[in-house]
């Protein structure tokens, strides 16, 4: 009995272990059949005089979306800067300018007429033409387009009907030859082709798609066919995503063979950098100090697009009407939000947790913008705590009960919560900073739920105008239009302090309206708007950050703006 | 013990309904979902956000929501990961190769360590040797394998350069070569050294005690009075009877195989299971985060079941019935 036993057993063990040796052999075919039709493109290395592979790291996995008009993902993006292009391009100055089309202007401004470039191929060797990006214009208004873009589609005229089902085809819509199109907008405004779709889509390679199942097709997620620089050879999901050179790449034959976006933990990129197996790699202020020491790495900085700031909450968002409702008037008083923003010394927090990698502000539009007031016409808030005292005092919040701290002008204790999400390491002393400077200049001031609130829980208290978050951190990323009216407009969702303001809605109004295509007035008026944001501080502004790369020596040619490390890739050389 | 068996599978279905009860509310009940922290001020509208939830059924009630999962899952429809746009059965497929080859390499390992390190301890009990091996044991089993993993890649990876610290293979090989496959066994080898290593205690412990324990039985003594050599006796004699229990161990294994090791695969980027579980809890992928829940809750209770039937086979004492 027992011998028998002990074989059946060893029968079981032995077969355990075949199963999972069978389990790894198919599962390795499997992949094997998976990625061999878009790996068996000839190698084009060794050809090129230059030449040369370099790596850029990210610290996310791509979900594999090719086309921008379902990828929503920061990483996705990244491949698509290698392997896509628009039909305008982003300047330094965060101007648009032409690229694969120009355009001109009608009279009454509502009618745009795109002249394409010529002879600019698609990584399949099609010829681009305007039915490619008209075919883009057509998806994302169909009704069965199930990805996040519509809005870039919107403005045009009879897109809404489209969308709907009421329409076929957008009215707006007029190919003349297959070099020029017309576009025809709902309305006039100075931002409709910055709201205009800008990516064509490979009419011919998605040919046969129906609208609702492109967005899983294998057109869109595993042989994507893009205008850019490189094109996508080999995804490993989860791991790399290798890009290779697209000789015919209209601005010129690229100087790389080939481009490898690889995943990375981020604590490992120091060591990653110094190995030489990143070559490039978006970083946070907190690396800085460690890829310093470096020998081989450089570090290259730009003003960016995104700012952090406290927002003061005025009231809540009405949800059935989408409308802000300004009915909280604890920080009604004005001398009071100013006073709050003398009490916090900015250049001291940035260096202690900034590493220095950040510039005061004080306003929402960031300087990089061509939009941006000059600071003379702005106050500069310096860190001043008797300056705060005194407007305390002036405003009527004084201590009146003598425990150190003031009390509201009706003599009633007054006392902020202020919020803050967890997150890296530096947020706490942030945050307890922030706190300390308040209590210093006598505003009593507690830290909302007692700790770091979880990010996606701190959202949803924001979202949901939560009454613990009286005063809390915020930072935006504000992409190249210049107009703040999605985040800071009277009824804006993302207007989170809800505030509620005519000049401020007038103001930005105006900057969108048909005066505004006249480039100094729309300027004035958005340095009108930003001294009335400075004067009143609906939120205090706290500084604008830089965006940081680490990139390593042997890689040149790269131009950083602040719309990010892509322009121009072409140009991306290797010397050794 | 076919009854048994039975009986057993049968147990499961309630239970792991109710795993997936609870899971499903406590992941629904976690602050925010697949879309909060997306928001791009100047790339999504929040109609968009709204017209995908409803359309995806977040604003019903969980109880709701949790019907309409449970009755597609039992038909066998995943539901589609919100992350990938694919369906979740596919992306989980996709990762489970390189986890069953990650655990099965560390189980190796550690297989051979605790084996020879069980030995030798419980062979010669408390000496110099045993107490080294004990205190290795435990102090692995209360480093955290994410210091472990942090400080082995800062050694071999970025100052010896023996091994990759990133990925599951090189870039650029085609699958099927060899060298494709020495790449992945590179890759794969620092973390499952990192877990094989890390994973040596209960293992060494149980061998070691059930040596001890059998050296003072009467068998051993007869063997040793017959005056058969010392080695013969440990290596034979106790040796087959002391991998008995150790074989119940197997079916515990089941589910570590699939499971993968959450914190080693993100901290290597291998992308497995555990990796991808992380990420899907942490990006709200309630596809994905369930249907992975039900896949390892499926193999812990099998491999319970697999461990009680060892038991019985191994131990004719113990009655299944």
């Amino acid at each position: 009995m027992k011998k028998s036993a002990l074989w059946s057993f060893m029968l079981l063990l032995v077969m355990a272990l075949f199963l999972a040796a069978c389990n790894n052999d198919s599962s390795s075919t499997e992949k094997e059949s998976e990625k061999k039709p878009s790996g068996d493109t000839t190698a084009t290395t060794d050809t090129a005089a230059k030449g040369g592979v370099v790596t850029f790291g990210t610290d996310t996995a791509p979900e594999g979306v090719y086309d921008p008009a379902y990828s929503g993902s920061i990483v996705d993006s990244y491949i698509q800067g290698f392997t896509m292009e628009g039909i305008y391009d982003v300047n330094d100055d965060l101007e648009y300018v032409p690229n694969l089309a120009s355009w001109e202007i009608s009279e009454d401004k509502l009618t745009y007429t795109f002249t394409f470039q010529k002879g600019v191929k698609w990584h399949n060797g099609e010829e681009l033409t305007v039915d490619d990006w008209v075919f883009a214009l057509e998806t994302l208004a169909d009704p069965d387009y199930d990805g996040p873009r519509y809005n870039y589609a919107e403005g045009i005229k009879g897109a809404k009907a489209k969308k709907e089902g009421k329409a076929d085809k957008i009215e707006g819509i007029e190919v003349v030859d297959p070099y020029t199109v017309k576009i025809t907008f709902e309305q006039v405004k100075i931002n409709n082709l910055e709201n205009l779709w800008s990516n064509p889509m490979p009419k011919k390679h998605y040919e046969g798609i129906a609208v609702k199942d492109l967005a899983e097709s294998k057109q869109v997620r595993e042989n994507p066919v893009g205008l850019g620089p490189f094109k996508v050879k080999k995804v490993v999901d989860g791991e790399y995503s290798e890009l290779e050179r697209f000789d015919d790449y209209w601005k010129g034959k690229p100087q790389l063979d080939g481009v490898i976006v690889k995943v990375i933990d981020p604590s490992l990129a120091a060591g990653a950098f110094q190995n030489g197996e990143i070559d490039i790699m978006a970083i946070k202020p907190q690396s800085v100090k460690e890829l310093t020491a470096l020998d081989n790495v450089r570090i290259e900085e730009t003003n960016g697009v995104s700012y952090s700031y406290i927002g003061l909450r005025f009231g809540h968002r009405d949800k059935a009407t989408l409308k802000n409702v300004a009915d909280v008037d604890k920080f009604k008083s004005k001398e009071l939000r100013q006073a709050l923003l003398y009490a916090i010394n900015r250049p001291a927090m940035i260096d202690a947790f900034l590493e220095g990698k950040a510039a005061v502000a004080n306003t929402v539009i960031p300087t990089t913008f061509w939009t941006a007031a000059p600071e003379s016409d702005l106050n500069q808030y310096e860190f001043n705590t008797e300056k705060a005292k005194e407007l305390l005092t002036s405003a009527g919040y004084v201590d009146k009960d003598g425990d150190g701290f003031v009390e509201d002008p009706n003599g009633q204790p007054f006392k902020i919560s202020f919020g803050h999400y967890a997150g890296s390491a530096a947020f706490e002393g942030r945050s307890q900073a922030i706190i300390q400077s308040w209590n210093d200049i006598g505003v009593k001031t507690e830290q909302a739920t007692g700790s770091l609130i979880e990010f996606n829980l701190y959202n949803d208290m924001k979202d949901n105008d939560d009454a613990a978050l009286e005063a809390f951190f915020g930072a935006w990323s504000t992409g190249a239009d210049p107009d703040p009216s999605g985040l800071w407009g009277n009824d804006a969702e993302w207007n989170y302090g809800r505030w509620v303001d005519a000049k401020n809605q007038e103001l930005l109004n105006k900057g969108l309206s048909e005066e505004a295509f006249d480039k100094d007035t729309r300027m004035k008026t958005y340095v009108e708007w930003q001294k009335h944001f400075n004067e009143e501080l609906p939120a205090l502004p706290l500084w604008e950050n830089m965006d940081l790369y680490g990139i390593n020596n042997r890689l040149q040619g790269v131009h950083i703006n602040a719309v990010g490390f892509q322009t121009d890739v072409y140009k991306w050389n290797v010397q050794e | 013990m076919l009854q048994y068996t039975l009986r057993r599978l049968l147990g499961m279905i309630p239970l792991l309904l109710l795993i997936s009860l609870v899971v499903f509310f406590l992941a629904k009940m976690m602050p925010g979902d697949a879309f909060a922290g997306e928001i791009d001020p100047s790339n999504t509208n929040p109609q968009y956000i709204e017209e995908m939830r409803e359309k995806l059924g977040y604003n019903d009630p969980i109880i709701q929501q949790y019907g309409r999962w449970i009755v597609s899952f039992v038909q066998g429809d995943f539901g589609k990961s919100t992350v990938y746009k694919k369906p979740a059965a596919e992306i989980i497929v996709q990762r489970i190769p390189n986890t069953i080859f990650l655990a099965f390499t560390s189980l190796v390992i550690t297989y051979i360590f605790a084996f020879i390190m069980g030995m030798y301890a419980g062979r010669k009990p408390y000496t110099l040797g045993d107490n080294l091996i004990g205190t290795y044991n435990y102090l692995a089993l209360a480093i955290p394998s994410f210091v472990a993993g942090i400080v082995a890649i800062y050694f071999f990876s970025f100052k010896l350069g023996w091994f990759p610290f990133n990925g599951s293979v090189g870039v650029g090989l085609e699958p099927g070569t060899l060298d494709y496959f020495v790449s992945k066994l590179h890759h794969v080898l620092l973390p499952a050294l990192i877990l094989g290593l890390m994973g040596t205690a209960s293992y060494t412990q149980f061998l070691r005690n059930d040596i001890i324990e059998n050296s003072r039985k009467d068998f051993v003594r007869t063997a040793r009075a017959k005056g058969t050599k010392e080695s013969k006796i440990y290596n034979k004699h106790i040796l087959r009877n002391s991998i008995i229990p150790l074989i119940t161990f197997l079916g515990f294994d089941i589910a570590t195989l699939i499971s993968g090791a959450v914190i080693t695969e993100t901290i290597f980027t291998y992308p497995g299971i555990g990796a991808l579980f992380l990420e899907s809890v942490g990006r709200r992928d309630y596809a994905v985060m369930m249907s992975i829940t039900m896949l390892l809750s499926l193999l812990t209770l099998f491999g319970n079941l697999v461990a009680d039937l060892l038991y019985g086979v191994v131990d004719p004492r113990i009655r299944l019935d």
